[in-house]
């Protein structure tokens, strides 16, 4: 396989020398591109005080592509399905190379204090959501003190 | 600073920007690989990362797109002012990687000789690497073998130090001695002259005044007779009668007298007892240096030394290595020599495709040749095999190489300077951190400016491939190489950090046209070549001198004995020693030995410059007989000059001439006759002193009356003293006795006695002849004894007949003497010599350990002296004639003369007293045990041996101990027990004491030679099982001589072996087989004290004699049962008069002899009573003639 290119080294150089508050991303052992992440739940939301655990993957062509992410903590959100995925544009079409893992990590933080629940992946969350936030906020902090915060 | 780097970063690639595009939204990115990447080759747009802004793509790409100059001002400042290192790949262009085919800033990768994109090089490296470290591993692991080597070596140079010093150090000590030796032979010889000349003068004189008296007497008588014996006057019947009386006697004295002119006209005659030309040459070449590995020594001082090249160089690999490294030097790089590295410099890169070929300078692919599977082996090969490697690589490449001269050229002047320089002159694999770019790299990561790079630890090599990744060094910047070593050699000194790195510096600024280092061995630098060499040769040397003088013992050391004892038999009765010349001759003799052990040559030096005789014994032997007594003439002078002494003796009538010996003694020693000689004769004083206190106590001898009787001790002990000292020395006692005993005695006794003396010294000092010098000579004895003693009988009654009255009968006895040869003579032997030299002989052997050789000695002695004093009642010439044939007389056999060995003349001389008491043997004293393993009993015992103070030794074979018991058969000790270690025996045979009472033991089925203090603590061993020399198969008898070698009965190895006391191997006799000197199963063995070897040939029934060397001297006996036939002979002892007693099995019987074999009688029967026996095995003969054997099956010791 071939080296990692400059890039990834000098992020995950910078990650580890100046981290963002909050969020905590090491790459594995075996696969620099393979990042284990875990970031905290934003305060004033319904995660807050969990510690949601997610992986991140560095494609072959990052950074002309869009880093892979995925939460693996369940959480209780409108843009977040059962399996993780998340649907956050910065990873889909509105990519960029001048994103790095800390900017995504930190939209994923930031998306987390404001569910967008209009553009939903999990629906029937997206659904109560906006139909009862009060509860599903009840049901996010529900999930976070029972996925996020134990361990 | 941090934004305004983060301004000059790409956001993309998030380093500095590369060749800055700005696009239309004023964002900058960097053209390669970033812009690149944006592209989306179908809409032809590019969307802003920044921004998301989309532009259109210039027709001519993305390189379309302006670049930033602003941008790139801001970083070339930026450069400035932080110093950052510019862009390594600035300039360069993409290419596809030959391995990933990736798009990427390629270099030629050494490993793969392909153009690769920096991920696959540093793939590539990364395998190096480990390779490397693999090899490392290796190296590590085999460079043990260097270290040994260089152990080695290291203690070849202290070796060959040591040894020249060593050998520099004998070298004076010879010399010293042979100067020594030289100067106080000259000062002795000039002082025999002398006093030679004095004497004859004075005899002269003598002589003269007595025949002037006697004319005068004569002529007055006959005038009387003439006037007065006529009618005239008137005489008385008894007057006429007298008158008649003495003229009748003075006819007869008339006729008889007659002066030898010849006599005086004897002129003392200088006679080198080696031609002077030839002593000169052997002075001087009286040694030489054996190398054994020929070579050019520059270090060893020796006289013989050639040149030769060979002296240390072994083929050993590295030195071969070393020769063509040499070569290859002389020949410059250009041919067909491949250096290592293919001449490159370390970590150069390789030349452009077109020279790739070559594997010379510059070589594209050494580098690869470093650790690919084939080229490292080639390196190491390199090593071993380069000669081989080198005519391949002329062969196959000359000429691609000549093509390429001037580039070659060129590269050699780098190489003079740098790495080549502190090559290794064996390997030529030079040092890695002293290479530049070593060295850069070692302080990179030291410094740690560089902190990207790391290193694997193995310091030298891994560092050298990283290079190409890390650091990209743009060809650029390679332009000038030169300039790059020294300034990183600037650096290095101003670092100094590290001490391999200032090694290194170092080594490059000195060493620069020097060869020598190489990493592992730093200690072996240029000279090393040779000096390893030689202190391996050295060490070659050593172990060959070991064994060259272990080959050469062999041949000087028997001669040694012989040459100590020569004299020692002579010098028997040498009076009582004064400790200074015991001092003196001991040290001498101990040094004579340390060179004679050491080299041959130094002994032989020895012996030609100092003793004349001792020398001829033992070089020119026998057959030249004459020289022998010539040289000793004037030495006898200085016997004259001891009057004193004289007087002394003759005063001292009867006790042994005590006092007068000893100045000679002394002489002896100073005038380094040989310090074997002073040795022994030391020795012999020591002994003397003892006789004195012993000859009182030993009634035996003394008492037969005999008319001469009290002269005989003198003259016996005088002669006995002088054969001992100097065989041939008769002269000096000669004038004294004679003018002593005119006074006391009929001068024409007296006279005779001397000439019997000098006869008998005469004898004995040709039977030590035939004993010792016997090595060297075949027929020594026949043709010796004649010659020998006459000239020494004619000086004996020449100087004898000093005295005046004696003139007729000295002439007379003189002409006996010449005479002798022929006429037989049974004389009855004089006992009081024998008893005073037979004391003597106890001396030695209750001193030495008293084994039935010792007897023979003082037979000798006692022999001699007998005869002395057979002589004294003889007048007649015929009675002194003849002495030789004592011995056959005395058996009844005819005379012949010429067959009568001087030894056996020693022996010969055995008197009536030993005689008869052997004759009288026959009833038991004492037996001692029975069969058990209580102390006091025994279980097959077999050997057996006189200790100090006739003390019994028995080896008590199958209790595996020695038991030793006192002379009354009283239980001493025992030592020893059932084993194969130290101490312990199985069921041993042989037992011996030695001089200074250690016991030696044959440990039969351990197949060695044991040796134990008198207390009976074990000191040693030596040998096992075997046919080589040294090594034993059932050693069955053993005993000692007075010098304390060892004789072994190597039984199943039909031979005798001999050894020093240390257990060193001297040498070796006999072998299978039953013709004259080969054995059949030799069981016991016994040394007279005229070093005659007698082996009981047990399987050939016989008994044989050999000389000290191995020479057969006879033999007797052969199978059957009559008197003097065996059956299987085992135990045989001599006494100290030369009788042999000799324990014969197979008859149960025990058979005496004389000393020349002839049978004396035998007793013994089979049985288990008293006196008789079953199954004899060793026997021994104590000092008061004592028989005492070991009666095997009755498990006893029985005591005649």
């Amino acid at each position: 396989m071939a080296a990692l290119p400059r890039r990834i080294i000098k992020e995950t150089q910078r990650l580890m020398q100046e981290p963002v508050p909050g969020i905590s991303a090491v790459p594995s052992e075996s696969n620099a591109r393979y990042f284990h992440v875990i970031v905290t739940g934003p305060e004033d939301s319904p995660f807050e005080g969990g510690l949601f655990k997610l992986e991140l993957f560095l494609p072959e062509d990052y950074p002309m592509s869009a880093p892979k992410v995925r939460f693996i903590t369940k959480i209780y959100h409108p843009n977040i399905d059962r399996l993780g995925r998340i649907c956050l544009d910065i990873l889909k079409d509105k990519w960029s190379p001048a994103l790095q893992i800390r900017t995504v990590l930190l939209s994923i933080q930031a998306l987390l204090s404001a569910p967008n629940p209009d553009d939903p992946l999990a629906n029937d969350v997206a659904e109560l959501w906006k139909v009862n936030e009060s509860e599903a906020i009840r049901n996010a902090k529900d999930w976070t003190r029972r996925y996020a915060m134990d361990n | 600073m941090e934004q305004f780097e983060s301004l000059l970063t790409c956001c993309v690639c998030l380093d500095r920007y590369r060749n800055p595009k700005l696009l239309p939204c004023q964002h900058s990115f960097c053209m390669e690989p970033c812009m690149d990447g944006l592209v989306d080759y179908v809409r032809r747009q590019v969307k802003c990362p920044e921004c998301r802004a989309e532009h259109r793509i210039p027709y001519q790409g993305v390189q379309g797109f302006p670049t930033n100059v602003t941008l790139q001002r801001f970083l070339e400042l930026h450069v400035q002012i932080s110093g950052e290192l510019p862009d390594p790949t600035a300039g360069q262009v993409m290419e596809r990687c030959n391995v990933c085919s990736e798009k990427a800033y390629c270099a030629p990768c050494a490993h793969c000789d392909k153009k690769v994109c920096d991920d696959c090089k540093s793939a590539h490296m990364e395998v190096l690497r480990r390779e490397i470290t693999r090899i490392n591993n290796q190296i590590r692991r085999g460079v043990h073998r260097l270290q040994d080597i260089l152990g080695i070596v290291e203690r070849n140079t202290s070796n060959l130090q040591t040894n020249c010093a060593a050998v520099s150090g004998e070298v004076d000590e010879i010399h010293k001695r042979l100067a020594k030796a030289l100067k106080d032979r000259t000062d002795f010889l000039r002082n025999e002259i002398d006093r030679y000349l004095a004497t004859e003068l004075r005899n002269l004189t003598h002589l003269k005044d007595n025949l002037e008296l006697e004319l005068s007497n004569i002529q007055s008588n006959c005038d009387v007779a003439d006037k007065y014996m006529n009618d005239d006057v008137e005489w008385e019947d008894t007057e006429l009668v007298d008158t008649k009386e003495i003229f009748l006697k003075t006819v007869e004295f008339l006729r008889n007298f007659d002066y030898e002119a010849g006599d005086y006209n004897r002129r003392i005659r200088f006679i080198m007892t080696h031609d002077p030309n030839q002593l000169v040459m052997h002075v001087a070449s009286y040694g030489e240096l054996n190398i054994t590995n020929p070579a050019h020594t520059s270090g060893y001082g020796g006289s013989s030394l050639q040149p030769s090249q060979g002296l240390t160089r072994s083929k050993s690999d590295h030195r071969l290595a070393t020769q063509f490294r040499q070569q290859e030097e002389t020949k410059s790089y250009y041919d067909n020599d491949e250096p290592i590295l293919g001449g490159r410099k370390f970590g150069e890169r390789r030349p452009p495709p077109p020279e790739k070929p070559t594997r010379e300078y510059g070589a594209t692919d050494d580098y690869s040749g470093y650790e690919s599977e084939h080229r490292p082996s080639r390196r190491f090969r390199s090593r071993f095999v380069r000669s081989h490697q080198q005519d391949n690589d002329s062969d196959t490449e000359q000429a691609t190489r000549n093509i390429k001269s001037e580039h070659k050229e060129k590269e050699k002047e780098k190489v003079t300077d740098t790495e080549d320089a502190t090559r290794g002159p064996l390997s030529g694999i030079f040092r890695l951190s002293d290479c530049p770019r070593v060295m850069q790299r070692m302080l990179d990561v030291d410094s740690g400016k560089k902190k990207e790079k790391k290193e694997p630890p193995p310091p030298p090599k891994p560092v050298q491939p990283t290079p190409p990744t890390q650091r990209r060094p743009p060809p650029a910047r390679q332009q000038s190489e030169d300039d790059e070593i020294s300034r990183l050699k600037r650096q290095n000194k101003a670092t100094s950090s590290q001490e391999p790195e200032r090694a290194a510096q170092r080594a490059v600024e000195e060493e620069r046209n020097s060869i020598t280092r190489k990493p592992p061995t730093p200690a072996r630098e240029a000279s090393s070549d040779g000096e390893s060499d030689e202190s391996l040769g050295t060490l070659q040397r050593n172990q060959r001198k070991n064994t060259t003088t272990a080959t050469k013992t062999p041949v000087p050391t028997p001669r040694r004995p012989s040459a100590t004892e020569t004299p020692t038999s002579h010098r028997v009765p040498a009076r009582a020693a004064s400790t200074e010349s015991s001092a003196s001759t001991e040290s001498s003799g101990s040094a004579v030995k340390h060179t004679g052990g050491d080299r041959t040559t130094p002994a032989t030096t020895n012996g030609t410059v100092s003793g004349a005789q001792r020398i001829q014994s033992r070089f020119i032997g026998s057959q030249r007989p004459t020289p022998a007594p010539a040289p000793a003439e004037p030495a006898q002078e200085d016997s004259d000059s001891s009057s004193e002494e004289e007087t002394d003796s003759s005063e001292e009538s009867e006790e042994e001439p005590a006092p007068p010996r000893k100045p000679e003694s002394q002489a002896m020693a100073r005038t380094d006759i040989g310090p074997l000689l002073a040795r022994s004769n030391n020795a012999r004083t020591d002994a003397q002193d003892n006789k004195n206190k012993d000859s009182p106590a030993q009634p035996r001898y003394r008492t037969r009356p005999q008319p001469a009787e009290e002269e005989t001790p003198r003259y016996g002990n005088s002669a006995s003293s002088y054969s001992n000292r100097y065989g041939s020395k008769p002269k000096e006692e000669e004038p004294t006795s004679s003018f002593d005993d005119e006074t006391k005695y009929p001068t024409a006794r007296s006279r005779y006695l001397a000439l019997k003396e000098r006869r008998n010294r005469l004898a004995r000092s040709k039977s030590s002849h035939s004993g010792f010098g016997a090595g060297d000579d075949d027929d020594q004895d026949e043709p010796v004894s004649p010659t020998t003693a006459s000239p020494s009988a004619y000086l004996a009654a020449r100087y004898g007949s000093g005295t005046g009255g004696s003139e007729l009968s000295r002439s007379r006895s003189s002409h006996a003497l010449k005479s002798r040869e022929s006429s037989p003579e049974r004389p009855v032997a004089g006992e009081k010599d024998g008893a005073a030299l037979s004391s003597w002989a106890r001396y030695l052997k209750s001193k030495y350990g008293s084994r039935g050789k010792d007897r023979d000695t003082s037979g000798t002695s006692s022999s001699a002296s007998r005869r002395l004093s057979l002589g004294l009642p003889l007048r007649s010439a015929n009675e002194l004639a003849s002495s030789d044939d004592d011995s056959k007389n005395a058996a009844g056999s005819p005379i012949s003369p010429t067959a009568a060995t001087a030894a056996v003349a020693g022996f010969a001389a055995a008197g009536s007293s030993p005689r008869s008491q052997y004759l009288q043997k026959r009833r038991l004293q004492f037996s001692v045990g029975s069969r058990g393993s209580e102390p006091g009993y025994f279980t097959w015992p077999r050997g057996i041996a006189v200790g100090p103070d006739n003390t019994m030794v028995v080896a008590d074979s199958s209790n595996h101990r020695v038991q030793v018991f006192d002379s009354n058969g009283i239980f001493v000790k025992e030592f020893g027990q059932y084993g194969s270690s130290e101490g312990e025996f199985d069921c041993l045979a042989g037992v011996a004491v030695n001089r200074i009472g250690q016991y030696i033991i044959a440990d039969r089925y351990n197949h060695r030679i044991q040796v134990f203090d008198p207390a009976g603590r074990f000191l040693r061993s030596f040998g096992n099982q075997g046919t080589g020399d040294g090594k034993f198969n059932y050693p069955w008898g053993i005993t000692t001589d007075a010098l304390g070698f060892i004789y072994v009965c190597d039984k199943e190895n039909h031979r005798v072996q001999v050894f020093q006391s240390d257990g060193t191997f001297v040498g070796k006799f006999g072998s299978f087989g039953s013709k004259l000197g080969q054995l059949e199963h030799p069981h016991y063995i016994a040394v007279s004290n005229t070093n005659r070897v007698l082996v009981s040939d047990s399987n050939n029934h016989r008994i044989q004699v050999f000389d000290v060397n191995g020479r057969v001297l006879s033999s007797f006996g052969e199978e059957g049962s009559e008197d003097g036939q065996f059956k299987f002979p085992r135990g045989v002892a001599v006494d100290d008069q030369g009788y042999i007693v000799v324990a014969d099995s197979g008859n149960n019987r025990i058979q005496i002899f004389h000393p020349d074999g002839s049978f004396l009688r035998a007793f013994g029967s089979w049985g288990s009573s008293d006196g008789e026996f079953k199954g004899l095995e060793g026997i021994a003969v104590m000092s008061n003639g004592n028989i005492i054997v070991c009666d095997r099956e009755n498990h006893r010791v029985q005591v005649f």
